[in-house]
């Protein structure tokens, strides 16, 4: 009976043939470690979203008079929707937070490189649209924070030649963050999730293609490959529960840890806030903001800092396998760039005072420069460890897996080495 | 090198701001019917006339679990489920204090510190060598000493004051966050349901992963 439907169905829609291509017999790495859970955690929580937000829209009102008090009227009155929404609420954080996990094991283990690249730029893409989705959504609670966040960031695009002024009105809507500010960005916040999980789509077929790279980063022989499914379906599983527990201590006992308190009283466009401060996970990225002393300057230098890392693929010239597992000075600047990431974030979250703006100005300067390094020092590090030699049991790996690479000619790529 | 001086100066720094913030008193919020009973009592006597709670309805003191006798007292001939507003009007507010008293229903989320914050704010006036009264936490505040503690000096009395105000700022941690014993109760559930969850998936996980040589 089962499989008379089935049959019926192939007849019309390769459904069997894809289920074995991309699931039963989808061929793994069996090396990935616990690091490349995040990717499937990234779609979870992507669903999570969508799902806690369809709800939520439809008890919160969209309108400067009553948005405040809708969401008060979602937290007190309507059934668990005090759930709903600090599960939205810590979703986002959440995302992020395994969206930069994803983005660092990419780095770290040098992912990106080919030929992955489209995998890392489409990533890209995705990371824009979440921000922006992310940015728009924390308009909608209408607080102090809320109002204030969206009139800064708004107000950077006068950065823009020539039409500046028109382009922050025309963002708008209006003058001011108001109203018709309101009603497009919640617009937008209900869009833009939807193009991200089409992207998403982009990025897996992209993944199919080139298949996942592992922590050895060197493309694996058949014989290394075991079938995504069961052996990842229930790793990612087991990942899922760990991210759960962790996801659902924030979300039960500590879900105000993420809030601001100023965006606890409404919106008030007399009053501005001692201190405006955007989310954590745009604090490293607002710290270079405000590093670079005029307007132009530290916007062109903020959307730097988030776009630079596209051009990762051809910053890096190594050949060496394996990021940085068996690169010392990749290593050494990986983490380097993890601290100051964090200092970073430390000097976006304090006020500014001498000693935050001066340490911003140093680790600016530091995040740029390490882009800027990385060809010369990822160039002679290559030649240090040719002439060093590889580690015997990195040069058998390669030995026995080279057979099986796919090939691209007139190529540099991870794993050639010549 | 550099990179050493500025986590030196990361670390400096995250010192100077605890120094800051520990300027608070820490107190324990309570959360049983009688203590935010008690505060509600104060709160309708003491505070009342010039704050609004405007997303707390006398229903919702009810449903809680307050005396129905004394939410009657509270709300005089007003409907039960009328929200629990000042009669206080902005106009006259701006004339006497120069600014409308703050809506109360979220104060305890709605400044850095919390709790804390609105405890040491209540309980921090004093009286200035020159005779006027300030307040430790935020000096130029418009609001009168309503609780007295600047006048009292009787150490039982000031006891009996704090007593007091630990007692409203409960009230208010619940009014702004009134589900939060629910919270937590589902919380346990959930959690401890995850936890059994995780293990049985990492045992499965370990059987079938254990097919591979
Ligand atoms: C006489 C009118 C009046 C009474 C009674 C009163 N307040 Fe206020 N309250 C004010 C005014 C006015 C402000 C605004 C102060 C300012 O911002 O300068 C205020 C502000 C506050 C704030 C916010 C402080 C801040 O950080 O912005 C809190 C909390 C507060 N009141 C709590 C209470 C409590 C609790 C009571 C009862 C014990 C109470 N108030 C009684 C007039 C009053």
């Amino acid at each position: 009976m089962n499989n008379r439907i089935i049959k019926w169905i192939d007849q019309r829609f390769p459904l069997s043939s894809f289920v074995k291509h991309d699931l039963t017999e989808y061929p793994t790495p069996r090396n990935l470690s616990y690091w490349w859970n995040f990717g499937f955690l990234a779609g979870f929580v992507l669903m999570l979203q969508v799902a806690t937000g369809i709800f939520l829209a439809m008890h919160y009102k969209a309108d400067v008079t009553l948005s405040f008090d809708s969401i008060q009227h979602i937290m007190r009155d309507v059934n668990y929707g005090w759930l709903l929404r600090f599960m939205h609420a810590t979703g986002a954080s959440a995302f992020f937070l395994v969206i930069y996990i994803h983005m660092a094991r990419t780095l770290y283990y040098g992912s990106y490189r080919a030929p992955r690249e489209l995998m890392w730029w489409t990533g890209q893409g995705l990371l824009l649209m979440l921000m922006a989705t992310a940015f728009m959504g924390y308009l909608l609670p209408w607080g102090q924070m809320s109002f204030w966040g969206a009139t800064v960031i708004t107000n950077l695009f006068r950065a823009t030649p020539f039409f500046g002024e028109q382009v922050v009105i025309w963002l708008r809507g209006d003058y001011g963050v108001g109203d018709a500010t309101l009603t497009r960005f919640f617009s937008l916040h209900y869009l833009l999730p939807f193009l991200i999980i089409g992207g998403v789509l982009v990025h897996l077929v992209a993944l199919h293609t080139v298949k996942s790279s592992n922590p050895s980063g060197i493309d694996l022989a058949a014989k290394d490959n075991i079938p995504f499914h069961p052996y990842f379906t229930i790793k990612d599983l087991y990942g899922l529960g760990i991210f759960l527990i962790v996801y659902c201590i924030f979300v039960f006992f500590l879900p105000n840890s993420l809030m601001e308190p100023a965006n606890n009283i409404p919106a008030n466009p007399m009053q501005t806030p001692t201190h405006i401060v955007p989310e954590w996970y745009f604090l490293p990225f607002y710290a270079i903001l405000r590093s670079v002393p005029n307007l132009v300057g530290g916007v062109v230098a903020m959307g730097l800092s988030v776009m630079v890392f596209s051009f990762m693929p051809y910053l890096d010239r190594s050949r060496i396998p394996g990021g940085a597992r068996y690169r010392p000075w990749y290593r050494a600047m990986f983490y380097l760039f993890a601290v100051d990431m964090v200092v970073l974030g430390y000097v976006g979250y304090t006020p500014p005072s001498d000693q935050s703006i001066v340490m911003g100005k140093i680790a600016t300067f530091f995040y740029f420069a390490m882009f800027v390094l990385l060809p010369f020092i990822s160039r002679k590090e290559e030649q240090w460890l040719i002439r060093r030699g590889l580690p015997s049991d990195v040069k058998a790996l390669v030995a026995s897996e080279a057979k099986e690479k796919i090939k691209l000619p007139d190529q540099r790529r991870s794993g050639d080495i010549k | 090198m550099k990179k050493l001086i500025v986590i030196l100066m990361l670390c400096c720094s995250s010192i100077a701001a605890g120094a800051a913030e520990s300027k608070l008193e820490n107190i324990q919020v309570e959360t049983s019917v009688q203590a935010v009973e008690r505060g509600a009592d104060a709160l309708m006597n003491t505070c009342h006339s010039c704050h609004s709670l405007k997303y707390i309805t006398y229903h919702d003191l009810v449903k809680f679990g307050m005396d129905k006798k004394k939410v009657d007292d509270w709300r005089g001939d007003q409907p039960l489920d009328t929200a629990v507003t000042s009669q206080l009007s902005d106009e006259t507010a701006i004339q006497s204090y120069g600014k409308v008293p703050p809506d109360l229903s979220l104060m305890t989320k709605a400044r850095e510190g919390g709790a804390n914050y609105v405890y040491t704010y209540l309980i921090g006036y004093y009286i200035t060598p020159e005779g006027m009264t300030s307040n430790h936490v935020f000096p130029e505040t418009k609001m009168p000493d309503m609780m007295g503690i600047s006048g009292a000096t009787d150490p039982a009395q000031r006891a009996e004051i704090q007593t007091k105000a630990r007692d409203i700022v409960s009230f208010l941690a619940w009014a702004a966050d009134p589900h939060e014993e629910e919270r937590h109760k589902l919380g346990y559930y959930v959690i401890g349901y995850l936890l059994v969850l995780t293990t049985l998936l990492f045992f499965v996980k370990n059987q079938i992963w254990s097919r591979l040589k």
